[in-house]
């Protein structure tokens, strides 16, 4: 695949060629292209003026709006990294990954107990521009107070090698996992999305994905990049809202999870709105149960349903499965996208034939330079400029890929990933916990939910219930454990390893060594 | 009879019901100031999209009724005063 023009020189190009197209829609507030870019040179030209330079690295953290998007670009217009920082995550997360990082600015929004504690934290951002009303204070700009400039400045972003962005996948244990992006990963990700959607300058989605994950962020992009509208909806609490959404906006693409879905059409009547615009829906974050996807495709007649798989060290997408080919290839997460190549290797690094399940490598300009300052982690997933993903499966004779399990003890529930130890580091803080193992068990909305096995203290062993309460004060929603189990020891491997597979009931999957 | 008497104290009752229910299974305590009645339960980080449906099949349960998709609004769940007033308008009915 050839060299891409930079995602913001394409978006910088339609503002000044269109700028009265909209960009973006977040409730009763909108944006045309024009405008986002006005709010992004502003960005920009702030942090050029406080002495930011490129490379230097600029936090966000921002639910989905209007402000998060110009962020992330005004950022990137001013040659820095954009590091979106997950806006549900607490004090304890957000001071290692802004310590970790060294960001020398902040956005965020006003009046978050979290972001304000984590900011007195050493080490912590100077700059600091908040969202929001009561944005101002003696430390902090109001991000409505930017100055205007005069001319957007010289883009001084980077091209091809030069990081663009780093998204943290794991939180506060050891070394935080920064995956770094490169302006060449995210340009040639959104390039392979644009040609296998066929997005175009007509297109509409309604997103309730975050940007600060990477399938969030690539919708974001991959959009934005040509011209088409991205609607935000906060998020599926209130699915009715949703798909109301997308029948007013005339939307012409949704995204989600297995769990977006699972709401959508087990909560709302679908029938009873005219969805006819949809052209595309897509799902990745997790494997979606086949019988899902069935309902799904029934439900929505008129759009093409895009199965798809990725991860975060790989910008976000590796392989989508072309809708015509669904009932042939039931179960598959499809062939690999535009530019990218998957191999499936043995536990040495060996690739295994045609049908053998082993675990997933792949090779392409969308694959991470590595995690920020964390060599050991980088080494362990970046070999000869391949990528080992983690993931078990395996390929057919025709090159789609089924997957069938993990290598590593992360949990999807939901749209989110959770490390297991983030979770047992604070349990370990309970008195009264001797040790625990944390797990995701299957469900069947989620995905999967957490599991926290606890070997207690005679006599002082606390209820579920305390458990919980620690954890509500410490973690965000989506991590707090779903069910508390008390037992007498945890199962372990002759080598002392605790038996995660064992705990969460799953059966274990052999690769040839 | 579930409630004391007068539209009032029907209202006073099932906040507390409700409010019972939100603080014992998402905020994981029985202290009473632990949540405002006014505070969003969305925007406050308290409930999630497992957690309201959590939340509306215990009160589908508890009273009875069913909740239809187009009830399911931030004006009739985002906190204890408007899933009260939810209630009270209901069971009206």
């Amino acid at each position: 695949m050839g060299e891409t023009a930079p995602l913001c020189a394409r978006i910088a190009a339609i503002a000044r060629n269109d700028p009265a197209r909209a960009a973006l829609a977040d409730g009763t507030r909108s944006a045309t292209y024009g405008e986002l870019w006005s709010q992004a040179s502003r960005f920009a030209a702030w942090l050029r003026g406080n002495g930011v330079v490129a490379g230097d690295r600029v936090a966000l953290v921002l639910a989905n709006g209007i402000e998060a998007a110009a962020a992330c670009y005004g950022a990137w217009l001013a040659g820095a990294v954009a590091v979106p920082l997950n806006a549900q995550a607490r004090a304890r997360d957000l001071v290692p990954w802004l310590q970790h990082c060294g960001a020398r600015a902040i956005v965020h929004a006003a009046g978050s107990a979290d972001v304000d504690e984590a900011l007195r934290a050493p080490g912590t951002p100077a700059l600091r521009v908040a969202v929001g009303a009561g944005a101002r204070s003696d430390t902090t700009v109001s991000w409505d107070a930017l100055p205007a400039c005069a001319d957007a400045p010289a883009t001084a972003h980077h091209a091809g090698d030069a990081l663009a962005t780093i998204l943290y996948t794991s939180g506060t244990t050891g070394a935080p996992k920064g995956v770094m992006l490169s302006e060449r990963n995210v340009a040639s990700n959104v390039d392979s999305i644009v040609e296998y959607l066929a997005l175009g300058a007509h297109d509409s989605i309604v997103s309730v994905l975050p940007f600060y994950y990477s399938y969030g962020a690539s919708v974001l992009h991959t959009h934005l990049a040509v011209g088409a509208r991205v609607v935000l909806e906060s998020n599926t609490v209130f699915p009715q809202l949703v798909v109301e959404a997308l029948a007013r906006e005339r939307a012409t693409g949704f995204s989600g999870v297995p769990s977006t879905y699972a709401l959508l059409l087990d909560r709302v009547p679908l029938a009873q709105y005219d969805l006819t615009s949809l052209r595309y829906v897509t799902q990745a974050g997790g494997a979606m149960a086949p019988a899902l996807t069935s309902r799904l495709r029934a439900a929505l007649p008129n759009a093409r349903v895009f199965v798809m798989y990725g991860q975060t060290e790989a910008t976000a997408r590796l392989t989508w499965l072309p809708p015509e080919r669904l009932d042939e290839k039931t179960g598959s997460v499809g062939i690999p996208v535009p530019g990218v190549e998957l191999d499936v290797r043995s536990e040495s690094g060996a690739p295994l034939p045609r049908g053998e399940v082993g675990e997933v490598w792949a090779r392409g300009a969308n694959v991470m330079a590595g995690y920020w300052n964390n060599a050991e982690a980088t080494a362990q997933v970046l070999r000869d400029g391949w990528l080992r993903t983690g993931d078990l499966g395996r390929l057919d004779e025709e090159g789609y890929l089924f997957l069938s399990g993990r290598r590593s003890d992360m949990i999807k529930t939901g749209a989110h990933r959770v490390h297991p130890q983030d979770i047992e580091e604070v349990l370990a803080e309970i008195d009264g916990v001797v040790e625990s193992a944390v797990v995701g068990i299957d469900d069947e909305l989620l995905g999967q939910v957490i599991k926290a096995f606890i070997v207690g203290r005679e006599g002082s062993v606390p209820t579920p219930e305390q458990v919980k309460a620690h954890c509500r004060a410490r973690l965000p929603i989506y991590k707090i454990p779903k069910h508390v189990e008390f037992v007498a020891a945890l199962p372990r491997t002759a080598s002392g390893k605790v038996r995660r597979v064992q705990l969460a009931g799953t059966p274990q999957i052999q690769v040839p060594k | 009879m579930l409630f004391g008497q007068g539209g009032c104290d029907v209202a006073l009752e099932l906040q507390r019901q409700v409010k019972d229910f939100v603080l014992r299974n998402f905020l994981f305590t029985d202290d009473d100031k632990a949540l405002a009645n006014g505070d969003s339960l969305i925007r406050g980080g308290i409930v999630d999209s497992t957690g309201i449906l959590e939340l509306v099949g215990h009160l589908e349960q508890a009273f009875a009724i069913r909740i239809p998709p187009e009830d399911m609004t931030p004006a009739n769940f985002d906190s204890i005063d408007a899933i009260g007033a939810y209630l009270a308008r209901r069971l009206a009915t």
